[in-house]
């Protein structure tokens, strides 16, 4: 096996054309006064979040690439690192992507890691970079296992996923409204994406794609950005603190405190790590079937409307199961 | 790429958007009307039902009776931030209150008062 494959970190020499990028937006807002909202605060700790993410690669990248070099050592099969093979492993990754993320919304234990990217209200390209410190501990690298057992070298894979993260980048803005039809139709676009980081019933657990949207209509995930019911961007519950450090570990605290409450089962201990966020043992609160759910009670207009599809035969005042 | 230069541009970077933020008026607090903390509350907790709204005179917080209990609005940003007043010390702090949730991710929010407004708001914050 050939262990000298080096590839350049995509992502670190990309920072130069997020910076320029972001003062662009900016200045577009400013300019034109639409398409979209800069804050000050939220910025700056999406922008540390951005940095944090980076110093956590340095800090503890080295688990994840000794997994994926142990993985090459095992694996029969090189499959070289020709132009055609670092596409195939592009879309592949691309794929291994959407499942991750799918993963990181319906795995409270791999939300924790991701939350902070969504825990922003506002949705401008810093958004983009508010990523996760935490992502090592979700051992969401197994996922990629399956790509470097089938022959493709690990600085491959992980240069075609620092593309991925850097195709994201440009997505997380407002103000592009919609690219062509045949574009919309194939690629993940700043609509796609923005219908993700919707916190309104509709958006919820939806457009988890990478680069490619194929994935979701795919399997079923895909929900249209709707002209009449605008994306209101955060959390179901909206976090009050600009603290990098509590956006980062907020969600595993919460993990912490109700799994080792006194009176639990083991049963609902490891449901609160590993149930889709919103689990609780006692009802006391709603995942996101039951936040549709509730919605729909309260708009029975919205029923069978995209983002409300698997209500289509329910009845009304139907009470979603606890997960 | 060598991590000083590296070092340079993320740090460069953070304080040059920060400053252009702060210096085109970016850090203003929300201001709330009567009718708009009506309607951001219904954002965050939309199977409430509103009795009454009662907001700082500074703009920045709001006290939401419903029907299910009471909740405290205030400004976060140019955004808001909502919680219902279930779990939470209510502290005197020298320019109103600190309401103090226990909570990681929302840990205390400190509500502007003036004398008057102070000791309104303590007999509405009151449990019942």
């Amino acid at each position: 096996m050939t262990d000298h494959v080096t590839f350049p970190d995509a992502v670190q020499w990309a920072v130069p054309f997020f910076i320029a990028a972001i003062l662009a937006e900016f200045l577009w807002i400013a300019v034109k006064g639409r398409g979209g909202r800069y804050e000050t605060r939220d910025a700056v700790t999406s922008l540390i979040m951005g940095a944090g993410n980076i110093a956590s690669g340095f800090l503890l990248g080295f688990i994840a690439y000794a997994f994926f070099m142990w993985l090459w050592q095992i694996t029969p099969l090189n499959l070289g690192t020709s132009i055609p093979v670092i596409l195939l492993c592009f879309v592949l990754d691309d794929f291994r992507y959407y499942w991750v993320h799918r993963f990181g919304h319906r795995i409270r234990w791999v939300w924790a890691s991701h939350v902070n990217h969504h825990s922003s209200q506002h949705y401008n390209l810093t958004t983009a970079l508010r990523q996760t410190w935490t992502y090592t501990f979700t051992f969401m690298m197994l996922v990629r296992a399956p790509l470097i057992l089938l022959g493709f070298h690990p600085a491959m894979v992980l240069f075609v996923g620092g593309l991925n993260l850097i195709y994201q980048f440009w997505i997380h803005t407002e103000a592009i409204g919609k690219m062509p039809r045949w574009f919309e139709a194939v690629m993940n676009t700043p609509s796609h994406h923005r219908a993700h980081h919707g916190r309104n019933a509709r958006y919820l657990d939806c457009n988890y794609a990478g680069v490619f949207i194929i994935w979701d209509k795919m399997f079923g995930t895909f929900v249209p950005e709707q002209e009449d019911d605008r994306v209101d961007y955060g959390l179901v519950h909206n976090i009050g603190t600009f603290n990098p450090l509590r956006v980062a570990f907020h969600e595993w605290v919460g993990i912490w405190r109700d799994a080792t409450q006194p009176g639990l089962t083991i049963r609902q201990r490891l449901a609160y790590c590993f149930a889709p966020p919103g689990y609780s043992h006692d009802g006391s609160r709603d995942n996101s079937e039951q936040i549709k759910a509730k919605h729909l009670d309260r708009h029975p207009e919205d029923r069978g409307t995209p983002g409300f599809e698997q209500f289509d035969t329910k009845q009304p005042n139907t009470q979603a199961k606890q997960a | 790429m060598p991590l000083d230069i590296l070092l340079v541009l993320v740090v460069g970077g953070i304080a040059g958007i920060t400053l252009l933020l702060h210096l085109t008026g970016r850090s203003r607090l929300r201001v709330l009307s009567p009718e708009l903390a009506w309607s951001e509350w219904l954002r965050h907790a939309p199977d409430d039902s509103i009795i009454d709204v009662t907001v700082a005179h500074d703009g920045h917080a709001a006290l939401i009776r419903t029907e299910t209990g009471n909740g405290l609005l205030w400004s976060f940003g140019a955004d808001t931030v909502a919680r219902h007043l279930l779990d939470f010390d209510l502290l005197d702090h020298p320019q109103g209150f600190q309401v103090q949730f226990h909570d990681f991710a929302t840990p205390k929010a400190i509500i502007h008062l003036d004398e008057r407004e102070r000791r309104h708001w303590q007999h509405l914050m009151e449990p019942a």
